[in-house]
Protein backbone atom coordinates (compact mmCIF):
# COMPACT_ATOMS: atom_id res chain seq x y z
CA UNK A 1 0.00 0.00 0.00
CA UNK A 2 1.46 3.03 -1.12
CA UNK A 3 4.88 3.55 0.65
CA UNK A 4 4.96 0.33 2.04
CA UNK A 5 5.39 -1.28 -1.08
CA UNK A 6 2.88 -3.94 -0.78
CA UNK A 7 1.26 -5.20 -4.21
CA UNK A 8 -2.36 -5.01 -5.38
CA UNK A 9 -2.38 -8.55 -5.39
CA UNK A 10 -1.14 -8.79 -1.85
CA UNK A 11 -3.68 -6.28 -0.57
CA UNK A 12 -6.80 -7.99 -2.12
CA UNK A 13 -5.25 -11.74 -0.81
CA UNK A 14 -5.64 -9.76 3.00
CA UNK A 15 -9.39 -8.73 2.41
CA UNK A 16 -10.30 -12.05 1.17
CA UNK A 17 -9.24 -13.13 4.55
CA UNK A 18 -11.25 -10.12 6.20
CA UNK A 19 -13.68 -11.57 4.32
CA UNK A 20 -13.05 -14.94 5.55
CA UNK A 21 -12.71 -13.33 9.23
CA UNK A 22 -15.63 -11.37 9.09
CA UNK A 23 -17.80 -14.41 8.04
CA UNK A 24 -17.23 -16.37 11.57
CA UNK A 25 -16.72 -13.06 13.98
CA UNK A 26 -19.59 -11.06 12.75
CA UNK A 27 -22.50 -14.65 13.32
CA UNK A 28 -20.53 -14.99 16.94
CA UNK A 29 -20.77 -11.01 17.26
CA UNK A 30 -24.93 -10.80 16.60
CA UNK A 31 -24.83 -14.33 18.81
CA UNK A 32 -23.12 -12.44 22.01
CA UNK A 33 -26.43 -9.98 21.74
CA UNK A 34 -29.09 -12.52 21.03
CA UNK A 35 -28.87 -15.47 23.50
CA UNK A 36 -25.08 -16.18 23.54
CA UNK A 37 -24.80 -15.38 27.31
CA UNK A 38 -27.79 -12.80 27.68
CA UNK A 39 -31.67 -13.60 27.51
CA UNK A 40 -32.25 -10.46 24.85
CA UNK A 41 -30.75 -7.50 22.75
CA UNK A 42 -32.04 -5.17 25.51
CA UNK A 43 -30.16 -6.95 28.36
CA UNK A 44 -26.47 -6.93 26.26
CA UNK A 45 -27.06 -3.37 25.41
CA UNK A 46 -26.98 -2.67 29.64
CA UNK A 47 -23.57 -1.12 30.80
CA UNK A 48 -22.81 -4.13 32.85
CA UNK A 49 -23.13 -6.80 30.03
CA UNK A 50 -21.18 -4.40 27.81
CA UNK A 51 -18.19 -4.37 30.36
CA UNK A 52 -18.62 -8.15 31.02
CA UNK A 53 -18.32 -9.05 27.42
CA UNK A 54 -15.21 -6.77 27.16
CA UNK A 55 -13.63 -8.69 30.28
CA UNK A 56 -14.32 -11.94 28.93
CA UNK A 57 -11.31 -13.27 26.85
CA UNK A 58 -13.22 -14.89 24.10
CA UNK A 59 -15.17 -11.98 23.45
CA UNK A 60 -12.63 -9.88 23.58
CA UNK A 61 -10.49 -11.57 21.19
CA UNK A 62 -13.65 -11.51 18.72
CA UNK A 63 -14.50 -7.35 19.15
CA UNK A 64 -10.93 -7.01 18.12
CA UNK A 65 -10.87 -9.25 15.28
CA UNK A 66 -14.33 -7.99 14.04
CA UNK A 67 -12.93 -4.88 14.11
CA UNK A 68 -9.58 -5.39 12.51
CA UNK A 69 -11.15 -7.57 9.93
CA UNK A 70 -14.36 -4.95 9.12
CA UNK A 71 -12.10 -2.03 8.93
CA UNK A 72 -10.18 -3.42 6.51
CA UNK A 73 -12.50 -4.80 4.39
CA UNK A 74 -14.02 -1.32 4.46
CA UNK A 75 -11.41 1.28 3.98
CA UNK A 76 -9.81 -0.94 1.19
CA UNK A 77 -13.42 -1.33 -0.42
CA UNK A 78 -13.76 2.63 0.00
CA UNK A 79 -10.02 3.45 -1.67
CA UNK A 80 -11.05 1.24 -4.85
CA UNK A 81 -13.90 3.59 -4.74
CA UNK A 82 -12.13 6.67 -4.63
CA UNK A 83 -9.36 5.41 -7.00
CA UNK A 84 -11.93 4.80 -9.75
CA UNK A 85 -13.12 8.64 -9.06
CA UNK A 86 -9.55 9.98 -10.27
CA UNK A 87 -6.40 8.76 -11.30
CA UNK A 88 -2.96 9.88 -11.25
CA UNK A 89 -0.09 9.26 -8.81
CA UNK A 90 -0.86 12.08 -6.63
CA UNK A 91 -4.32 11.11 -6.31
CA UNK A 92 -3.00 7.63 -5.18
CA UNK A 93 -1.14 8.40 -2.72
CA UNK A 94 -3.30 10.71 -0.99
CA UNK A 95 -6.16 8.56 -0.96
CA UNK A 96 -3.82 5.41 0.37
CA UNK A 97 -2.55 7.89 2.73
CA UNK A 98 -6.02 8.99 3.73
CA UNK A 99 -6.99 5.77 3.92
CA UNK A 100 -4.36 4.64 6.15
CA UNK A 101 -4.67 7.32 8.68
CA UNK A 102 -8.19 6.55 9.02
CA UNK A 103 -7.64 2.60 9.30
CA UNK A 104 -5.08 3.96 12.36
CA UNK A 105 -7.67 6.44 13.69
CA UNK A 106 -10.78 3.61 13.95
CA UNK A 107 -7.89 0.74 15.11
CA UNK A 108 -6.55 3.11 17.84
CA UNK A 109 -9.89 4.20 19.14
CA UNK A 110 -11.59 1.06 19.18
CA UNK A 111 -8.28 -1.24 20.56
CA UNK A 112 -7.85 1.88 23.50
CA UNK A 113 -11.67 1.41 24.09
CA UNK A 114 -10.93 -2.40 24.45
CA UNK A 115 -7.73 -1.99 26.66
CA UNK A 116 -9.46 0.66 28.79
CA UNK A 117 -12.44 -1.37 29.31
CA UNK A 118 -10.39 -4.50 29.93
CA UNK A 119 -8.65 -2.76 32.46
CA UNK A 120 -10.95 -0.62 34.03
CA UNK A 121 -8.42 2.56 33.50
CA UNK B 1 -14.39 15.77 -8.25
CA UNK B 2 -18.01 15.87 -7.24
CA UNK B 3 -19.03 16.12 -10.84
CA UNK B 4 -16.58 12.84 -11.25
CA UNK B 5 -18.57 11.04 -8.48
CA UNK B 6 -21.82 11.97 -10.23
CA UNK B 7 -20.43 10.48 -13.42
CA UNK B 8 -19.15 7.53 -11.94
CA UNK B 9 -22.78 7.29 -10.26
CA UNK B 10 -24.78 7.97 -13.33
CA UNK B 11 -22.52 5.10 -14.73
CA UNK B 12 -25.14 2.91 -13.14
CA UNK B 13 -27.95 3.98 -14.82
CA UNK B 14 -26.94 4.73 -18.12
CA UNK B 15 -28.46 2.38 -21.18
CA UNK B 16 -28.22 0.24 -21.59
CA UNK B 17 -29.38 -0.78 -18.12
CA UNK B 18 -27.91 -5.02 -16.77
CA UNK B 19 -28.87 -6.61 -13.22
CA UNK B 20 -25.41 -6.95 -12.93
CA UNK B 21 -24.60 -2.81 -13.30
CA UNK B 22 -27.14 -1.97 -10.78
CA UNK B 23 -25.55 -4.82 -8.74
CA UNK B 24 -22.37 -3.34 -8.50
CA UNK B 25 -24.02 0.24 -7.78
CA UNK B 26 -25.79 -0.96 -4.57
CA UNK B 27 -22.98 -3.54 -3.42
CA UNK B 28 -20.61 0.32 -3.16
CA UNK B 29 -23.48 2.14 -1.52
CA UNK B 30 -24.02 -0.32 0.75
CA UNK B 31 -20.90 -0.82 1.26
CA UNK B 32 -20.09 3.08 1.99
CA UNK B 33 -23.00 2.78 4.17
CA UNK B 34 -21.74 -0.32 6.24
CA UNK B 35 -18.48 1.89 6.69
CA UNK B 36 -20.17 5.01 7.84
CA UNK B 37 -21.96 2.78 10.47
CA UNK B 38 -18.63 1.05 11.59
CA UNK B 39 -16.76 4.28 12.09
CA UNK B 40 -20.00 5.37 14.62
CA UNK B 41 -20.50 2.15 15.97
CA UNK B 42 -16.75 2.11 17.10
CA UNK B 43 -17.48 6.14 18.61
CA UNK B 44 -20.59 4.43 20.20
CA UNK B 45 -19.14 1.76 21.96
CA UNK B 46 -16.01 3.63 22.84
CA UNK B 47 -18.54 5.67 24.99
CA UNK B 48 -18.21 2.81 27.78
CA UNK B 49 -15.14 3.67 29.18
CA UNK B 50 -16.55 6.96 30.46
CA UNK B 51 -18.64 5.47 32.81
CA UNK B 52 -22.28 4.18 33.52
CA UNK B 53 -23.90 7.13 33.09
CA UNK B 54 -22.24 8.54 30.13
CA UNK B 55 -23.12 4.98 28.35
CA UNK B 56 -26.70 4.91 29.66
CA UNK B 57 -27.10 8.62 28.36
CA UNK B 58 -25.67 7.60 24.56
CA UNK B 59 -28.42 4.92 24.89
CA UNK B 60 -31.22 6.95 25.98
CA UNK B 61 -29.74 9.22 22.77
CA UNK B 62 -29.99 5.93 20.17
CA UNK B 63 -33.53 5.10 21.59
CA UNK B 64 -34.47 7.58 18.54
CA UNK B 65 -37.12 6.84 15.99
CA UNK B 66 -34.57 7.76 13.42
CA UNK B 67 -32.50 6.05 14.86
CA UNK B 68 -34.14 2.66 14.18
CA UNK B 69 -34.68 3.94 10.40
CA UNK B 70 -31.23 4.04 10.57
CA UNK B 71 -30.62 0.46 11.76
CA UNK B 72 -33.97 -1.14 9.25
CA UNK B 73 -31.59 0.58 6.26
CA UNK B 74 -28.52 -1.26 8.06
CA UNK B 75 -30.14 -4.73 8.23
CA UNK B 76 -31.27 -4.47 4.03
CA UNK B 77 -27.93 -2.65 3.06
CA UNK B 78 -25.67 -5.23 5.34
CA UNK B 79 -27.97 -8.45 3.91
CA UNK B 80 -27.60 -7.09 -0.21
CA UNK B 81 -24.36 -6.61 0.60
CA UNK B 82 -22.92 -9.91 2.19
CA UNK B 83 -25.19 -12.39 0.28
CA UNK B 84 -24.14 -9.90 -3.37
CA UNK B 85 -20.52 -9.85 -1.99
CA UNK B 86 -20.71 -13.71 -1.80
CA UNK B 87 -21.62 -13.71 -5.67
CA UNK B 88 -18.79 -11.38 -6.62
CA UNK B 89 -16.00 -13.68 -4.33
CA UNK B 90 -17.55 -16.72 -6.23
CA UNK B 91 -16.97 -14.85 -9.81
CA UNK B 92 -13.73 -14.09 -8.82
CA UNK B 93 -12.27 -17.58 -7.64
CA UNK B 94 -14.74 -20.14 -9.11
CA UNK B 95 -15.48 -20.68 -13.21
CA UNK B 96 -18.69 -19.61 -12.12
CA UNK B 97 -18.47 -16.50 -14.82
CA UNK B 98 -19.61 -17.49 -18.05
CA UNK B 99 -17.08 -18.52 -20.78
CA UNK B 100 -16.17 -15.59 -23.22
CA UNK B 101 -17.92 -16.10 -26.67
CA UNK B 102 -17.74 -13.75 -30.24
CA UNK B 103 -19.57 -10.41 -29.33
CA UNK B 104 -22.43 -11.03 -32.23
CA UNK B 105 -25.64 -9.51 -32.03
CA UNK B 106 -27.92 -9.44 -29.60
CA UNK B 107 -25.38 -8.83 -26.78
CA UNK B 108 -25.36 -11.15 -24.04
CA UNK B 109 -23.77 -10.76 -20.96
CA UNK B 110 -21.47 -13.80 -20.47
CA UNK B 111 -20.64 -13.25 -16.74
CA UNK B 112 -23.61 -13.09 -15.54
CA UNK B 113 -24.89 -16.93 -15.70
CA UNK B 114 -27.80 -18.77 -14.37
CA UNK B 115 -25.46 -19.75 -11.31
CA UNK B 116 -24.67 -15.97 -10.72
CA UNK B 117 -28.14 -14.38 -11.52
CA UNK B 118 -29.61 -16.98 -9.27
CA UNK B 119 -27.43 -15.41 -6.47
CA UNK B 120 -28.36 -12.55 -7.42
CA UNK B 121 -32.12 -12.73 -7.08
CA UNK B 122 -31.26 -14.51 -3.53
CA UNK B 123 -29.48 -10.95 -2.49
CA UNK B 124 -32.55 -9.12 -3.59
CA UNK B 125 -35.06 -11.70 -1.55
CA UNK B 126 -32.86 -12.22 1.33
CA UNK B 127 -32.70 -8.21 1.12
CA UNK B 128 -36.17 -8.12 1.44
CA UNK B 129 -36.79 -10.66 3.85
CA UNK B 130 -34.97 -8.59 6.70
CA UNK B 131 -36.41 -5.71 5.73
CA UNK B 132 -39.33 -7.58 6.74
CA UNK B 133 -37.60 -9.22 9.95
CA UNK B 134 -36.37 -5.43 10.44
CA UNK B 135 -39.74 -4.19 10.97
CA UNK B 136 -41.29 -6.75 12.84
CA UNK B 137 -38.02 -6.43 15.33
CA UNK B 138 -38.04 -2.87 15.53
CA UNK B 139 -41.69 -1.97 15.15
CA UNK B 140 -42.96 -4.73 16.35
CA UNK B 141 -45.69 -4.56 13.45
Amino acid sequence: MGGLNLGESTLQLVNYLMIALILVALPLHFATHAFLGVTSQEESLTYDSVIGRYRASATVILLAALLTGASYHGLYGLRKILLEVSSGHRWDRVVTMGIVAAGILMLGWGLSTIIVAVTGT
Amino acid sequence: MIERVGNLARSVFRRPLNLEKLAFGIQRLSGVGILLYLMMHVFVTGTVTGGREVWEGMMRLLADPMADVGKLMLFIGATFHGVNGMRVLLLELTPLAGRPVRPDYPYRVQSLGTGQRLILYLAMIMAGLSAIAGIFILWGV
